[in-house]
């Protein structure tokens, strides 16, 4: 029958979230996507740790060794481009003229943003562990404990989430997922090198070193390193002071994309 | 199940873009069984006449009913008995056609064997069976929109909005469109189907609303539009064309002044009322016999619904007195 008899049933919101996550992961699963965390983490320690561990050795800031010098940057790195897919995945949608459908049908209005939040988290925990296990090999190791080592994860996955939401919004917005992806690519790449990431304050020329010092990669960094933990001392340590700016960051970008997200979905031309 | 017998009523609404007005003042209804052709040029605002009835836009002025819900204060209600269908397929690309469906079924309430059961019916009804394991980004238009009417049908629609649903299909894949079109009617939903071809919204439509310009310009059956245009007249197409004004001559009275007026060298055949019908075409094939002039073909027509548009959508509508120009007939 091509047209169905009867009442039409009660969409379930939870259901909808579920079946919208899955409708992200599963092409992941054929089209070779779920590899790319692997192999950005593997370029990105190669990138970092190899061409910089000498000239940068002597550089950590009397921290043990340049793996657990530069390791944050590479898991931070690892899970920006984690997001940008999500981004690029948000900004299909937008242009296939998914997201107006979806406008048009019983569906919780923030259903599609969780899922794609959601199904980018599946893919920012792969990019997470792939690029500790990295980490691992040149010789990263968690020295405060796993409580903090905890902590560690939980950062890490909350800037996952700042940052695909942040995709996600100027993906719908832009609607060109090639564009998107440039757009949140280049600055992750910038902020990523002039930050403490890769070598420490006072290696930078006077003149940039606040802004190097007090944007949020480096403020994440810093962070993610007193999580870690070191042999020595030189990590610093994981105090609300070292911590604060960093979860203020995330926390803040969170509070400002989600309303932002919510107004643009809910509002009709 | 609303109690109301309207699928759709509107009444009043406008709606402008900036400096640009889209729609003013548009007020019609469409019956629960009824097809009603909204048909206009690009740039009407056919599409925003369908983003506002489907929850995509806020109408400025105005009032809009979709099968008994309000489309500003009840959008849920509305978007719980539509199925919309765009001018471009909106599919999940990356999914196959069988998953496409699923997951229109489950959003839409369905569990997961209850979707893949209705899943299997509807590949088999708009014959999709072969393709369903590929990619949907690898089907052809037809098929894309198929698969993409197919989705909107999971679930028991009250009313239908067809947004020119078959611009850019073959003959085949149009015609099976079609056939869903008369489903629809048999099943008592009310679909409302913009077009731009003449005729689909002849041959799918109970009654046909023309919009131009944001305005409603006529309204009414295909046959009251064509009565509207003009009556029947008779075709005369000479097999030699440099006989034209030959049989302009011998035609008479019969060939008003103004159409004698219009001929020139490019013209192949000429055009003369019919009011008496048959007995017209019989006078004028005596004329044109006794000249001693062969005819390729000699008709009686009645104006086609291309000429009616074009007759209509001509007209300029005035920003101040839109109604002045429109042309109600039903």
């Amino acid at each position: 029958m091509i047209i169905p008899a009867g009442e039409r049933p009660t969409p379930a919101r939870l259901r909808q979230w579920w079946v919208l996550t899955v409708r992200v992961i599963k092409p992941t699963l054929r089209n070779g996507e779920l590899l790319t965390p692997p192999v950005t983490s593997v370029v990105f320690t190669i990138g970092f740790y190899i061409p910089l561990k000498k000239l940068m050795g002597n550089f950590t800031n009397g921290m043990s060794s340049y793996a657990q010098y530069v390791t944050p940057l590479i898991v931070l790195q690892a899970i920006a481009f984690a997001a940008v897919l999500t981004a690029f995945r948000s900004a299909t949608d937008a242009v296939l003229g998914i997201n107006q459908r979806f406008g048009a049908m019983p569906i919780a209005p923030l259903a599609p943003l969780g899922a794609r939040i959601s199904a980018s988290m599946v893919r920012c925990s792969t990019a997470l562990a792939f690029a500790i296990l990295c980490g691992h090999v040149i010789g990263f190791r968690f020295h405060a404990g796993a409580g903090f080592a905890a902590a560690f994860c939980i950062v890490a996955l909350m800037i996952g989430v700042a940052l695909s939401l942040l995709g996600d919004l100027v993906g719908a917005a832009t609607m060109n997922p090639d564009a998107t992806t440039h757009l949140l690519m280049l600055p992750m790449l910038i902020f990523g090198l002039l930050s403490v990431g890769v070598q420490p304050v006072e290696q930078f020329p006077g003149w940039i070193q606040p802004f190097v010092r007090d944007q949020p990669i480096s403020q994440l960094i810093y962070a993610l390193r007193a999580l870690a933990g070191d042999s020595t001392t030189a990590a610093g340590v994981a105090n609300w002071s070292v911590i604060g700016p960093a979860v203020g960051w995330l926390i803040g970008t969170i509070a400002i994309v989600l309303p932002l997200y919510a107004y643009r979905s809910s509002r009709r031309r | 199940m609303s109690n109301t017998d309207k699928g759709v009523v509107v009444s009043h609404v406008s709606k402008s873009f900036g400096e640009v007005v889209a729609l003013r003042d548009i007020s019609f209804e469409v019956g629960r069984g009824e097809v009603v052709g909204l048909l206009g040029p690009n740039g009407a605002g056919k599409t925003t006449m369908v983003d506002i009835l489907s929850t995509l836009s806020l109408p400025d002025g105005g009032e809009a009913e979709v099968a008994g819900h309000n489309v500003v204060s009840d959008p849920a209600g509305v978007r719980r008995s539509i199925m919309l269908t765009g001018q471009h397929v909106a599919l999940d690309d990356m999914l196959t056609g069988r998953e496409n469906l699923v997951l229109f079924g489950r959003l839409q309430g369905l569990d997961k064997p209850a979707a893949r059961s209705r899943c299997e019916d509807l590949l088999a009804e708009f014959d999709l069976s072969h393709a369903a394991d590929r990619l949907v980004s690898t089907y052809s238009g037809g098929m894309r929109r198929r698969i993409d009417i197919a989705c909107g049908l999971v679930v028991r629609p009250e009313v239908a909005f067809l947004d020119e649903p078959t611009t850019g299909l073959d003959p085949r894949s149009r015609q099976s469109i079609w056939d869903l079109v008369a489903e629809f009617k048999n099943e008592g939903i009310a679909t409302l189907l913009t077009t731009q071809y003449l005729e689909e919204a002849d041959a799918l439509s109970d009654r046909i609303i023309v919009i131009d310009h944001g305005a409603i310009i006529a309204e009414g059956t295909a046959d009251q539009l064509k009565e509207h245009t003009g009556g029947v007249f008779c075709e005369i197409v000479p097999r030699d064309l440099n006989d034209v004004p030959t049989v302009a001559e011998a035609l008479g009275e019969l060939l008003p002044d103004k159409s004698r007026a219009a001929l020139s060298s490019a013209s192949d055949r000429l055009s003369i009322p019919a009011p008496d019908g048959a007995n017209t075409l019989t006078k004028a094939l005596r004329l044109v016999e006794a000249a001693n002039i062969e005819l390729a073909d000699i008709a009686l027509r009645r104006p086609s619904l291309d000429e009616v548009f074009l007759a209509l959508t001509d007209k300029t509508i005035s920003d101040t007195e839109p109604k002045s120009a429109a042309a109600k007939l039903s």
